[in-house]
C-alpha cells in the first residue's frame, strides 16, 4: 500500500514537473558543441581553447564577460573544482577576443571562506598573475529577480548585481556527478550565483524547493550564453566532493548550456535525456537531440564503462540502446 | 614587523572610513547595500572610544530590526528573519542594548528551529532520507525559515540566548540553549570540527571548516570539558598550521584564545600577510581586527561569558 501510493505520487510530481512553467524560450534552431583534446592541465591550454574559440565567431568586443568556475571548496587530492589553469586560459582568450572586462566570480556553496578557496586551491595565484577582478558572489550586491520559470513555486530571488549586469555568462563547470543531482554541470553550476549571504551556506532553500526545480528555474533567469567544461580530469561516485578522479582529457565548449550538459553526460556514459533538468531544459534552455546540435572538433564517444554514480542515479546510467538514441 | 595594535588600529580606521550614511556596513567596499553581519562583526571591533560610530550602528541595526524580532541579512531584505538574528543581538547586548530589543529577538530566537525538529521530516529523516547522519530531535538553527539547522547560525544564536539579560522564561531559554548544544555536538566530524551542517553524508565523513568550527566552540565556551571540544581544538590547531585565508585565520585566533591555547605564533602570521587597505571585505576586516584587539587581552568572544 505504501509502495503503490509512493510510485502514484512519484509519478504525479514526475508529471507535474514535465508541465511547462516558463515564461521564456531561450532554445535556438540549433545548437554548437566543441569537445577539445587536451592532455593536461597546463599553460598550452590557452592555445587549445583559442582555436576552439575559432568554431563559434564569438564577437565580444566591449563586452563585460563573467566567468563562473565551480568552486565548491577545497579537499586536497580531489578534483573538486575547476582547475585554475582552465580559467587562466579563458581570461586570457575572452581578453584576446576584444572584451572590455574580463571578471570571475563564484558563490561556493560550502565553505563561506572564500578567500581560502582561492587561496588553497591555486586560483589568487592565477588571478595576480593575470590582474583578473574575482567577485565573491556570495557577498555582491544583491537585487531581487523575478524569476522567468516557476518549477520550484518561488517567484523571485535575490541575485548578484554582477551577474545581472555581465553582458556574456560563461559557465564553466567541472564535470563530476553530484550525490543530489545525478550530475553538475553547466546548468547546475549556475546554483553558485545564487547568493550565501542571503541563502546560507549552503543554499539549502534550493535543496528544499527541489534540485532539479531549481536549476531550472535559475536558468531561465540567468542566461548561460557560452559554456567551457572541465573535463580534463572530471569526478565519478560520491560527487561533488569525495568522488574519485576519472580523467576524460577533454574541454567541452558550447553555445548552449542544455547541448552542453547532454554532450558531457554522454562522455560520461550517461543518458542525458534520464537527467530531469536536462531533459526539461531542452523544452525551452537549449538542445538536447544530437539532431539539433552541430557537433565540431571531436566526435562524442561514450567510454565503455560509464561513470559512476551512487545508488539512486543507477538509472541515469546509459544502456547499448540507450546510448543510440539519446 | 607591525605589530597588532597599529594593525588593528589600522582597520579600525578603515572601517570608520567604509562606514556607511545609514550606519550600517555593506560587505565590499564596492556596494552601498549594508548588511548585518558585517555591521553587527564592525560594531563588536569597534572601540568604545568610537563613540559615533558604534551609535550610527547601533541605530542602524536597531532601525533594521523586522517587526518579528528577527533581523533580515541586509538592507531591503524580506522580513521573514536571517540566520544572522543572533549575532546582531550579541553584539547589541554586547553594546547594552537590552530591553524590548533583546526580548522580541529571544522570542524569535525562540520561534525559530531547523525544519528537521518538524515531525513530518523527523519521520522522513528517521524512514527513507538516511544519507545524512544525525539525529533530527537535536536541532539548533536555520540559515532562512523553512530549513534544516546548519552550524553558523546555530553558533550566532546560542551566543546570543547564553549572553542575553533580562530576558523572561529562563528555563525554557535554558532548554532551547540545551537542545542547540546537542544538535553541534550531533553534527561534529568525525576528527572533531564542524563542516556547515553534517559531519558524515553518504558513509563519508566532511572536512571540517576553520570559521565554523571557530564559531561553534565560541558558543560552546561556558559548556562543561569535553571530547568534542578537546577533539575540536585540536583540529583548529592542526587547521591553523597552514591557514592563511584572513577570514578563517582570525576566528581561529579567537576561538583559541578564548579556550586558552597560545595564538602568539598565529597573531605574528596574521600581521605579516594582512594589508587592511587591500581586504575589501567588511566583516573579514572586523574579525580581523577583532582578532588583534584579542592581543591586548580583549577577546570580544571571551568577556561575554565571563560577565
Amino acid at each position: 500500500m505504501t509502495a503503490s501510493l509512493g510510485v502514484v505520487a512519484g509519478a504525479s510530481t514526475t508529471a507535474l514537473l514535465n508541465l511547462p512553467k516558463y515564461h521564456v524560450t531561450r532554445r535556438q534552431p540549433r545548437s554548437r558543441v566543441a569537445i577539445l583534446g587536451a592532455e593536461s592541465y597546463s599553460h598550452n591550454l590557452e592555445n587549445i581553447l583559442h582555436s576552439g574559440f575559432e568554431l563559434f565567431h564569438l564577437d565580444l568586443r566591449g563586452k563585460t564577460v563573467l566567468l563562473k568556475p565551480n568552486l565548491v571548496d577545497y579537499i586536497p587530492g580531489n578534483h573538486i573544482n575547476t582547475h585554475p589553469l582552465l580559467v587562466a586560459a579563458a581570461v586570457e582568450c575572452f581578453r584576446r577576443l576584444g572584451a572590455k572586462n574580463v571578471l570571475v566570480g563564484e558563490g561556493p556553496g560550502h565553505q563561506r571562506d572564500t578567500e581560502l578557496v582561492l587561496l588553497e586551491s591555486g586560483f589568487s595565484e592565477e588571478l595576480r598573475h593575470l590582474k583578473a577582478h574575482f567577485v565573491d558572489l556570495n557577498r555582491d550586491e544583491l537585487i531581487m529577480t523575478p524569476l522567468l520559470a516557476t518549477y520550484t513555486g518561488m517567484k523571485h530571488l535575490w541575485l548578484p548585481r554582477t551577474v545581472l549586469e555581465a553582458d556574456f555568462v560563461v559557465s564553466m563547470p567541472k564535470v563530476k556527478t553530484h550525490h543530489w543531482s545525478g550530475v553538475t554541470l553547466s546548468m547546475k553550476n549556475i546554483f553558485g550565483v545564487v547568493p550565501g549571504a542571503k541563502y546560507g551556506w549552503p543554499k539549502n532553500i534550493l535543496h528544499w524547493k527541489g534540485i532539479q526545480e531549481s536549476i531550472l528555474d535559475i536558468c531561465a533567469t540567468v542566461p548561460v550564453h557560452f559554456v567551457i567544461a572541465d573535463a580534463i580530469v572530471a569526478m565519478e561516485g560520491n560527487g561533488p566532493l569525495n568522488g574519485h578522479p576519472r580523467p576524460l582529457n577533454r574541454i567541452v565548449l558550447a553555445d548552449d548550456p542544455v547541448a552542453a550538459d547532454a554532450t558531457c553526460a554522454r562522455l560520461m556514459g550517461l543518458d542525458p535525456t534520464r537527467i530531469t533538468h536536462i531533459r526539461i531544459g531542452a523544452q525551452f534552455l537549449g538542445n538536447v537531440s544530437i539532431e539539433r546540435i552541430d557537433q565540431v572538433a571531436e566526435a562524442v564517444c561514450a567510454p565503455a564503462n560509464p561513470f559512476e554514480v551512487v545508488p539512486e542515479f543507477q538509472h541515469l546510467r546509459a544502456t547499448g540502446s540507450a546510448q543510440r538514441d539519446s | 614587523m607591525r605589530n597588532a595594535q597599529q594593525l588593528n588600529h589600522t582597520c579600525i580606521q578603515e572601517l570608520i572610513d567604509r562606514q556607511l550614511p545609514s550606519g550600517g556596513w555593506p560587505f565590499t567596499s564596492d556596494t552601498t547595500q549594508s548588511a548585518v553581519e558585517p555591521t553587527a562583526l564592525a560594531l563588536l571591533a569597534l572601540p568604545s572610544e568610537s563613540i559615533r560610530e558604534r551609535d550610527a550602528a547601533i541605530r542602524f541595526l536597531l532601525h533594521m530590526q523586522n517587526a518579528n524580532g528577527s533581523w533580515p541579512a541586509f538592507s531591503g531584505d524580506d522580513g521573514g528573519g536571517s540566520g544572522l538574528t543572533g549575532l546582531a543581538l550579541y553584539a547589541l547586548n554586547r553594546c547594552c542594548a537590552q530591553g524590548m530589543v533583546t526580548n522580541r529577538a529571544v522570542h524569535w530566537l525562540m520561534e525559530s528551529r531547523g525544519w528537521e525538529s518538524h515531525w513530518l521530516w523527523k519521520w522522513k529523516f528517521r524512514t527513507s532520507d538516511r544519507h545524512v547522519r544525525f539525529d533530527p530531535d537535536k536541532f539548533g538553527w536555520p540559515w532562512m525559515p523553512e530549513t534544516v539547522s546548519w552550524v553558523v547560525p546555530t553558533a550566532y544564536s546560542l551566543l546570543a540566548l547564553k549572553h542575553a539579560r533580562g530576558i523572561s522564561q529562563q528555563d525554557l531559554v535554558h532548554l532551547r540553549i540545551r537542545r542547540g548544544v546537542e544538535m553541534l555536538y550531533d553534527r561534529i566530524c568525525p576528527e572533531g570540527g564542524w563542516n556547515a551542517g553534517n559531519g558524515v553524508v553518504y558513509g563519508f565523513p566532511l572536512a571540517p571548516h576553520a570559521d565554523a568550527t571557530a564559531l561553534a566552540l565560541l558558543s560552546l565556551l561556558s559548556e562543561p570539558p569535553n571530547d568534542f571540544i578537546t577533539a575540536s581544538l585540536d583540529w583548529l590547531e592542526r587547521r591553523a598550521e597552514t591557514c592563511f585565508a584572513l577570514w578563517s585565520l582570525a576566528w581561529i585566533i579567537l576561538a583559541l584564545d578564548a579556550f586558552g591555547r597560545p595564538t602568539a605564533l598565529l597573531t605574528d602570521r596574521l600581521s605579516s600577510v594582512v594589508d587592511p587597505a587591500e581586504v575589501n571585505d567588511c566583516a573579514t576586516l572586523a574579525v580581523v581586527s577583532l582578532a588583534f584587539r584579542r592581543a591586548a587581552g580583549d577577546n570580544a568572544f571571551r568577556v561575554a561569558h565571563e560577565t
